[in-house]
């Protein structure tokens, strides 16, 4: 049936349509015959010219000049001229940064000027949206693109601190230097409760991560902001949708590339901590009750190391344009700042492209491979809480060349952990992906996607005889083991009709969407071994199991998504713009009573720049404005939450009938009502170019309204099993501003200095906990935890009340012993020990109010500097580190420097405890990356077609009045933000040295 | 054109039929693997242990566990408090206002004892709902089995009514609507009516059911409610109290355990004097934290324990200085003095009696809670029973109800008998006490304690004035560590009225905690306590 058809169309392609399209296939022809023609004749003969700029007619130098599929090449000199030996009918490539290149078919002139378009012509530049491309000049929601030359440079952890600072509303930020931590990411606040605030990330049409390529590999990263662009995805689009478009070969020439770097780091900023000469001088002079070992250690500088990094990246391109190849492998060896952490991973891409039958069905098969292994000793955040705290008279090892230990609470040697400790944690990922793209007539593509990804991962730990598990826990060594692994499977159909008829423009999109998920695991670990030599590799020696201690699990969850979906986009004369989508999904996780969802989004543009009545104003290149409204949604994180099931449990067992049985009891509450979390969004943008697009950029202003939030609402039990269950209660309101200008404040023959500048501001209310299941609630709930022993909540999520504010008691002075002078309910200055619950209140916002990014590229002659610079402004951190170690209170552990100056006038002597006086602002600007490069004169080395070589600093200068390690270093996630928290890696000043070379 | 367009449909219309065309493209249904779906598991006899072991899994997370019924009990009264420790326990003040009764419907002990029993409540209803639908398929023992979750049901209860008193009263797992509050008169009522319609239908082998409540356990606890009946209710009801006491002692179930420290020791499950246990194991049934809180982490080398201890509460000195030192008790009670490491003999730490304030204590002050024994190589959770209902606590009641019902000597009788083991070692003649003995006041040196551990006159200082206050010195000699002292106080008339270490007399309605904020929140039908 279906083949019939597909024959029926094939005839009628060859004959109906065959008209329209001729001019290709004419052009085609004559590209044949030339790459035919070349092998059999070679009478080469000189070629001169002159090469313009499109814009002003100013020559340009330094213009690339070659022959398509050869390797002979020239550039252009001081008055932007070049001559070449050519063959007939061969192909010049004329390439130029910044500029669109240009391809001409030489026949039998023997002089060819050439005007060379500015790719600032950014209206036909081509965005990637969902299931497809638009060009710019169409778009009517708010998306964002970055491509590869504007990619922040250096060691880049992965896709996102590649447009860090670059996108306007996307806020990127990298809150640990632990090399196997990835960035912290957040799209317009938050939009969730339960559910992830993430944006999803596809990857060439694949769901994936940040990590799934190398940053290398990637051409460019495109942003779906407002739910207009994202809705064609969805339930899984609330926090937007990261679009990577990896690398393809781009002409038919066959090239390979290599780009290398190396880099050092050194701690962002350190700790400021009593010395031993430090403790000595306050037992002299004060009497303070410290230990005095003698010694004077820096436990700081005995954890951490120089960590040197490196970084290989081949590349190659081949093929022709029936048939072209990919191929790209990609080792990263990556220190750590603590001893013995890092990681190592490589990455092996492959892409094939194949088109057939008159390039009709076009084929592509791509395969990721990635192993990324990390071995690594127990350095974490402990061991770093543990250098803070460790006296600094002490010694590290003992005469005898034991660990020097101590007792005490907490209190353990930093470096014998992250000696006597040992882990290994490896994933593997397999990515397989094909699609068939066929099209029976121009304009019409049925589309066939499918992909199948394995990953795993395999963790071993194990501790030594000389770590703490067995010289203070009894254990004689501590070993586990885990293992995970999840297969997803991907079936996408797609069919797309796009057309030009006149003044009428339009396409529709059809599309159906399979996702099926597994994941499961295992775990066991085990203690009390004879000898501490196996390490993980032999756990049933340890004798814990057999004593009943130890412990072993396994799970097994999937889950599936099916959607269908639609879009159709129209413009009259490109003035008038418009598209409408719908998505239809059913996602497993959901109650029986509401497996499905639908998802619609509409937008509309107007292109005033097109209307006759602005053709007066010459210096407005283009003006577009655009609004939209789109719904998406969010799925649960679990699965299951919605099933009526019980499970077997020992925590809910008891001693009945003479012995220990298991507990059988229901899971949680049932809801089979459960459903999506739903956005609608609201965006309203200007798109705007002044002077030839000399200066462009974008505005957009959003508002989105977050309904029926999965909360785990507070219910009375009884008559509820438990306390709580999950239900969709409540909503969140988001509303914000960006913006986006870009610039070229200079452009000459030498010097060109490309600058933009991205700012965003939004703001995230709880306005309501309400749903329709219950009458009344309780208005608010606390997050955030600042651990022992202050052992309280940090954070207040209130109704009417903004995202991120802290819940504390406000400092107002300190007593006569020391003591916190607190404000009560009432506005008096109460002591903090007589202050309750009651007295807390808000204050600050961990959310920046305002986000700024200003992004500089520069490039004289040979000579290219790039220069980012980030900044976040009214904002307020809670200062971990000051609230444990600035207070001199118990001598047992070492603190800052500080601790013993006077607060409101008198020293603290008061027990450790939550209170404003940690809360600082947070505001910063950061010079974040700075680049310098140098590219090789063309002909220094004949086989190679570029070359240059860089070196660049990472997060260089931080600019801030907050006084711990790095006001960025702190996770603004969630509902607990800005809580810098104690026990952490610290984040990192990377210098880099590389080089990239093409053949 | 036309044609194309009508091509351009048929094919988008035969991709999407073939796609809908198959069931499985659109089909969701979940597939479950690491949970039991209702739906396809059918409970049969041999289930029914595992089924009813919920409702009292909670009493163990509530007893022994982090700031559960235990601290609820000992940190509101005068024989133990949690003071600050240089490496931590302020926690934002919430030890501190135990201490001084300046909680507020916030404060988390009081809602973790009430989401603890209501977590039982809902449990023994929802199960009942099932037998009672047929759900759990069961040839015989149904009455028996309906009987033990009624009184397990009551007992839960009965924590509310002496912690929280009016409370909402839910027996039908079906009924979702917000319950409502019923008087602590009601509760009463309701838990007395319960536990006597149930107790016959129990079993009274004490072996077949230690950890569950049998015909026993329910009489100790109508005991127990009966006691307090006057605090509950504003009539006593001595007479019922001594009946319920009567027909256990006569039963002869139950005995004192030869040794004090029998009855709290890891091994207790073998005791004879408990009557309703809530049982700890350090693999099967895990809880039991007691050694965690109390002990410094110096001690973890005593004791070769696999856990480090965190250092928190210790004995009130003026508690331990109402102690005779030759009595037993004292020593089996509580961890004083020099300890030293198990491997090593070095002494690693040495607890003194001091304290000096809830705000600032040395890590060596203040004696340690040691009543249940730590076995070597322990971990954070210990293996020990915590013995909610004793035979000692059945002979004391009685002693009590008779002394206050003017029977003073046969009182006598029955407290030497439970003094006699205390000094049975060192002084046996010092166990007996007269009628007259127990009707003097206390020894407890009632008043605020300074730095230097100088107990100050004042408001709410002294113990002379205590009726019966050596009766209740006995009962703390007793039961010292065993969550009845807030209980106890308050029927002695001691709880709001007097001052000990850092606490001043407070207020009457201190002795019911606030209902916590969030069930009111939860549900509007709740009124707050008065006073709060």
């Amino acid at each position: 049936m279906k083949w019939k058809f597909t024959n029926r169309v094939l005839a009628l392609s060859g004959t109906v349509v065959l008209y329209t399209i001729l001019p290709c296939f004419h052009q085609g022809d004559a590209y044949a015959g030339v790459l035919g023609h070349r092998e059999v004749t070679r009478q080469d003969r000189p070629v001169s010219g002159i090469v313009t700029s499109a814009e002003d007619g100013a020559p340009l130098i330094g213009v690339s000049v070659s022959v398509k599929g050869g390797t002979a090449g020239v550039m252009t000199d001081a008055e932007g001229k070049y001559q070449i030996s050519v063959s007939n009918n061969a192909v010049l490539v004329f390439s130029y940064i910044g500029y669109t290149p240009q391809e001409v078919l030489v026949t039998n002139q023997s002089q060819l000027n050439i005007r060379l378009k500015s790719d600032r012509q950014v209206l036909d530049e081509v965005v990637v949206i969902g299931y497809g491309t638009q060009k710019k000049g169409d778009v009517t929601s708010a998306v964002a693109g970055v491509d590869r030359e504007d990619f922040v440079q250096g060691a880049v952890r992965d896709a996102a601190q590649l447009v860090q600072g670059k996108v306007a509303g996307l806020r990127v930020t990298t809150p640990s230097g632990d090399p196997t931590a990835t960035t912290q990411i957040n799209l317009r606040g938050i939009s969730s409760i339960q559910g992830s605030s993430n944006p999803l990330v596809i990857i060439d049409g694949v769901p994936g991560n940040l990590n799934t390529v190398a940053p290398e590999d990637i051409e460019s990263v495109d942003v779906l902001k407002d739910g207009s662009a994202a809705a064609i995805y969805g339930t899984r689009a609330t926090g937007g949708v990261i679009l990577i478009t990896t690398r393809k070969n781009q002409t038919d020439r066959s090239t390979v590339e290599y780009n290398a770097y190396t880099s050092v780091q050194t701690i962002a900023r350190r700790p400021e901590l009593l010395t031993g000469d430090d403790y000595r001088r306050l037992i002299r002079d004060e009497g303070i009750d410290y230990d005095d070992y003698g010694g004077n250690t820096d436990w700081l500088d005995e954890i951490m190391q120089t960590p040197v990094s490196h970084n290989h990246n081949l590349t190659f391109f081949g093929g022709n344009s029936a048939t072209n190849f990919t191929g790209s492998l990609n080792y990263r060896n990556w220190e750590g700042i603590m001893k013995r952490t890092g990681q190592e991973r490589f990455v092996a891409r492959a892409d094939i492209n194949h088109a057939m039958f008159d390039e009709k069905l076009k084929a592509n098969i791509q395969l990721i491979n990635t192993v990324a292994s990390s071995v690594q000793g127990g350095g974490d955040g402990y061991a770093y809480r543990q250098a803070i705290i460790r006296n600094p008279t002490d010694r590290v090892r003992t005469e005898t060349g034991e660990w020097q230990e101590r007792g005490g609470y907490f209190y353990l040697n930093p470096v014998a952990r992250i000696e006597e400790f040992n882990r290994e944690y490896t994933t593997r990922e397999l990515r397989m992906s094909g699609s068939l793209d066929y099209s029976p007539i121009k304009d019409l593509h049925f589309k066939m996607l499918g992909s199948h990804i394995q990953w795993s991962s395999l963790y071993g730990y194990a501790s030594t005889f000389n770590h703490s598990d067995t010289w203070l826990d009894n254990r004689n060594s501590n070993a586990g083991r885990s293992t995970g692994a999840s297969r997803s499977n991907l079936l996408e159909l797609t069919s797309n009709y796009a057309k030009t008829i006149g003044a009428h423009s339009f396409s529709v999109l059809g599309g159906y969407s399979w996702q099926d998920e597994t994941n499961e695991g295992f775990n066991a670990d085990n203690w009390n071994f004879p000898t501490d030599a196996y390490g993980w590799n032999n756990l049933g020696v340890g004798q814990a199991v057999q004593s009943g201690l130890a412990s072993m699990d396994s799970y097994k969850d999937n889950w599936k998504l099916i959607g269908f979906f639609g879009r159709v986009t129209y413009d009259w004369n490109n003035k008038y713009l418009f598209m409408a989508s719908v998505r239809r999904e059913g996602s497993s996780k959901f109650g029986v009573n509401s497996k499905w969802g639908t998802f619609p989004a509409v937008s509309v543009g107007w292109r005033i720049s097109q209307e006759g009545f602005m053709k007066t104003l010459g210096f407005v290149s283009d003006l577009k404005v655009r609004a939209g409204y789109g719904v998406t949604g969010t799925i649960a994180n679990a699965p299951y939450i919605s099933q009526i099931s019980y499970n077997f449990g020992q925590t809910e067992g008891a001693f009945i009938g003479g012995r220990w049985v298991r507990g059988f009891s229901p899971v949680r509450n049932f809801n089979p009502d459960l459903r999506w979390e739903r956005k609608g969004e609201y965006n309203v943008g200007l798109d705007f170019g002044f002077l030839k697009n000399r200066i462009s950029g974008s505005l957009d202003f959003f508002r989105r309204d977050i309904d029926d939030l999965l909360y785990n609402f507070e219910v009375p039990s009884p008559p509820y099993l438990y306390e709580w269950i999950t239900i969709n209660a409540g909503t969140l309101r988001s509303q914000g501003f960006e913006a986006l200008v870009n610039f070229v404040p200079v452009e000459s023959k030498n010097f060109t200095w490309n600058s933009n500048l991205t700012y965003s501001t939004n703001r995230t209310e709880l306005v309501s906990l309400a749903n329709d299941q219950f009458e009344t609630t309780v208005e608010y709930f606390d997050a955030g935890y600042t651990g022992e022993p202050i052992q309280d909540f940090t954070h207040r999520v209130a109704v009417g009340e903004p995202i991120g504010r802290f819940y504390v008691w406000k400092t107002v002075g300190v007593d006569a012993n020391g003591g916190w002078l607190v404000e009560s309910r009432t506005g008096e200055a109460i002591p903090i020990n007589d202050a309750t619950q009651e007295d807390r209140q808000y204050y600050g916002n961990a959310i920046p109010k305002h986000v700024l990014g200003w992004n500089n590229s520069a490039r004289y002659k040979n000579f290219d500097l790039t220069v980012n610079i980030r900044g976040a402004f009214g904002h307020d951190i809670l200062n971990f580190q000051r609230m444990f170690y600035e207070n001199p209170k118990n001598p047992a552990y070492n603190m800052l420097k500080t601790a013993y100056d006077p607060v409101y006038g008198k020293r603290l002597n008061n027990d450790l405890v939550y209170v404003s006086h940690y809360i600082e602002k947070g505001d910063y600007v950061k010079i974040d990356n700075v680049t310098f490069g140098y590219t090789l004169p063309k002909d220094l080395i004949k086989v190679v077609r570029n070359a240059r070589v860089f070196v660049s600093g990472l997060n260089l200068i931080t600019i801030t009045g907050y006084k711990g390690l790095d006001p960025e270093g702190v996770s603004y996630s969630g509902f607990a933000p800005g809580n810098d928290e104690r026990d952490k890696y610290p984040t990192t000043r990377t210098f880099t040295a590389g080089l990239n070379v093409s053949f | 054109m036309i044609m194309k367009k009508r091509f351009i449909v048929y094919t988008l219309a035969t991709t999407l039929g073939a796609v809908g065309a198959i069931s499985s493209c659109t089909n969701l249904d979940e597939e479950v693997y690491s949970e039991v779906l209702a739906s396809s598991f059918k409970p049969t006899e041999k289930d029914i242990p595992a089924i009813i072991a919920p409702v009292y899994a909670s009493f163990r997370g509530l007893m022994m566990g982090w700031q559960g019924y235990f601290d609820l009990q000992e940190e509101s009264a005068d024989a133990i408090a949690t003071p600050a420790r240089p490496n931590g326990w302020y926690d934002g003040g919430t030890y501190l206002r135990m201490h001084t009764h300046t909680w507020t419907p916030l404060q988390w002990q009081p809602q973790n004892t009430w989401l603890s029993a209501f977590r039982s409540i809902t449990t023994a209803n929802r199960v009942l709902a099932q037998i009672e639908d047929g759900v759990i398929a069961m040839e015989s023992g149904q009455e028996a089995l309906v009987a033990e979750l009624r009184a397990t049901r009551a007992f839960a209860y009965y924590l509310l009514l002496d912690n929280h008193g009016n409370v909402p009263i839910v027996t039908n797992f079906k009924d979702t609507q917000l319950p409502e509050q019923k008087t602590r008169q009601e509760v009463y009522d309701f838990v007395v009516k319960e536990l006597l319609e149930v107790v016959d239908l129990l079993s009274d082998d004490p072996q077949a059911t230690y950890g569950q409540l049998n015909k026993w356990g329910v009489k100790a606890l109508l005991a127990k409610i009966y006691l307090n009946a006057g605090v509950y209710t504003g009539t006593p009801q001595w007479e019922k109290c001594i009946q319920q006491c009567d027909e256990i002692i006569n039963s002869q179930k139950y005995t004192l355990d030869p040794n004090y420290s029998d009855v709290f020791t890891y091994t207790n499950q073998n005791s004879k004097e408990i009557i309703f246990a809530i049982p700890y194991d350090q693999i099967y049934g895990t809880g039991n934290i007691v050694h965690m809180k109390t002990l410094d982490p110096a001690s973890r080398f005593v004791y070769k324990m696999q856990a480090g201890p965190w250092g928190g509460n210790a004995a009130v000195p003026q508690f331990i200085d109402t102690y005779d030192a030759q009595d037993g008790r004292l020593k089996d009670t509580w961890i004083m003095g020099p300890q030293k490491n198990a491997s090593t003999g070095e002494v690693v730490i040495d607890y003194v009696k001091l304290l000096p304030s809830m705000a600032a204590t040395e890590s060596n002050e203040g004696y340690r809670i040691g009543k249940y024994k730590i076995k070597e190589g322990a971990t954070g959770a210990l293996d020990n029973d915590f013995p909610m209902l004793r035979y000692a606590d059945v002979l004391m009641m009685k002693a009590e109800s008779l002394l206050r019902l003017g029977r003073a000597d046969e009182a006598a009788v029955l407290v030497t008998q439970v003094r006699q083991r205390a000094f049975r070692d060192t002084n046996p003649a010092k166990a007996t006490v007269t009628g007259d003995d127990l009707k003097k006041g206390s020894s407890y040196n009632y008043g605020l304690q300074d730095e230097n551990g100088n107990v100050q006159a004042g408001p709410g200082s002294g113990g002379a004035d205590i009726q019966f206050g050596r009766m209740l010195d006995e009962l703390g000699w007793e039961f010292a560590a065993e969550a009845h002292r807030r209980q106890d106080l308050i029927r002695f008339g001691v709880f709001s009225t007097k001052a000990w270490f850092n606490h001043s007399p407070s207020s009457p309605n201190k002795a019911l905690f606030p209902i916590p904020a969030e069930e009111i929140n939860k549900n509007p039908k709740l009124a707050q306590n008065p006073g709060y």
